[in-house]
C-alpha cells in the first residue's frame, strides 16, 4: 500500500476515534502472522465502499468489547443500558466517519460518492485470510486489535 | 425561547449523540423530532412547527441534498434553515450545499462546541430573516382609528 496513504488512513481513523469516542489506537507498522491473535475475543465487521473515478472498498474489524466500549462513550452511557443493535449501528457510524473524512482528504474535487455501511457479527476473526489482502493495516487498542482491510 | 429542531440520520445511534452533544452546548430545545431520511423529514416538516433540521447527506430513500433542494422550493419551508452534519466533506461537496442554500456544515467527527456555535449563528440568521420577511402592521394611524 502507498505509504501516504497509509499514513492518511492512520490519521483518519486515530482522529475520529479520539474524537467521537476518546479512545487512542496505536498503529502496529510491522504486522504479526495469525498465531499472535490466538483466542480473541468475538469482531465485529464493518464495511464500506465508494465508487466515482476511484473505487473501493474499506473493511473495518472490530474486537466486540472495542466497539461496545466506543459505543458507551459515544452515547454517554454505562454498558448495561447499550444493546446489540447500538454497537453495530455505531460501528457502521465508524466507518462512515473515518471513511468519509478519508475521501474528503484523497478525493477534494469530491467526485467520489459513499455507499451506505452494513456491519455484522463475527463469531471468529478469519485471520488468515485478512492477512492474505495486499492492504491491511493494524492498529493496536486497550481492547485488543483493530483491523483495516483497504481494497481498491 | 425555545426551539423545535428535526434531526434526520439514518443512524439511530448518531441521532442519540446529535441530540446529546445539542442538549449538552445549552441550546434552549422545545421539541426533537426524528428522521431516519429526507422523506420522513419531509413529512415531519409539514406537520410540525420546526426552528432548525441538522441533517445528514448520506441516507437511504431520500439524501440530505434532495431534502434540501425539496425544502428550497416550497414557499414555507424555505425559510426553515437546514445545516448538514456529515462526513462528506469535500470542499466540491461543500460548494454544491452552499450553492443549494444551507444554513450551515458540521463535519464529522465533531466537537460539541462546534455543533453549538453553528446551531447560535443559523438560529439568529434565521430569526432575523423571519422579522423581515414578516409584514409588519402600519407604523402610523389616525387617532380617531383607535377610539374604542
Amino acid at each position: 500500500m502507498d505509504t501516504q496513504l497509509k499514513q492518511l488512513i492512520e490519521e483518519t481513523f486515530g482522529e475520529v476515534f479520539e474524537t467521537m469516542f476518546f479512545t487512542f489506537l496505536e498503529p502496529i507498522n510491522e504486522m504479526p502472522g495469525p498465531a499472535a491473535f490466538v483466542g480473541e475475543d468475538a469482531y465485529i465487521q464493518a464495511d464500506i465502499s465508494y465508487h466515482g473515478p476511484s473505487a473501493g472498498r474499506f473493511s473495518v474489524y472490530l474486537p466486540r468489547r472495542l466497539a461496545a466500549n466506543i459505543t458507551m462513550n459515544f452515547l454517554g452511557v454505562d454498558d448495561d443500558e447499550i444493546n446489540p443493535e447500538q454497537v453495530l449501528d455505531t460501528a457502521k457510524e465508524t466507518v462512515n466517519m473515518a471513511v468519509g473524512s478519508l475521501l474528503g482528504k484523497i478525493d477534494p474535487a469530491g467526485e467520489s460518492k459513499l455507499h451506505i455501511p452494513s456491519a455484522s457479527e463475527l463469531d471468529r476473526l478469519e485471520l488468515a485470510e485478512i492477512l492474505e489482502e495486499s492492504g491491511v493495516l493494524l492498529f493496536n487498542s486497550d481492547y485488543g486489535p483493530l483491523w483495516v482491510v483497504y481494497e481498491e | 425561547m425555545a426551539f423545535n429542531i428535526l434531526v434526520a440520520d439514518d443512524s439511530a445511534t448518531m441521532r442519540t449523540v446529535v441530540k446529546k452533544t445539542v442538549e449538552m452546548a445549552g441550546v434552549p430545545v422545545g421539541q426533537f423530532f426524528e428522521a431516519t431520511h429526507g422523506k420522513e423529514a419531509l413529512e415531519i416538516l409539514e406537520n410540525n412547527w420546526i426552528d432548525v433540521i441538522l441533517s445528514d447527506i448520506n441516507m437511504p430513500v431520500m439524501g440530505g441534498m434532495e431534502l434540501l433542494q425539496t425544502i428550497n422550493q416550497d414557499e414555507d419551508l424555505r425559510l426553515i434553515p437546514l445545516v448538514f452534519i456529515t462526513t462528506e466533506s469535500s470542499e466540491a461537496r461543500m460548494d454544491e450545499a452552499r450553492e443549494l442554500g444551507v444554513a450551515g456544515y458540521i463535519k464529522k467527527p465533531f466537537q460539541p462546541e462546534t455543533i453549538k456555535n453553528v446551531l447560535y449563528e443559523v438560529l439568529e440568521k434565521a430569526f432575523q430573516q423571519r422579522i423581515e420577511t414578516t409584514p409588519q402592521p402600519a407604523a402610523d394611524h389616525d387617532d380617531d382609528d383607535l377610539d374604542f
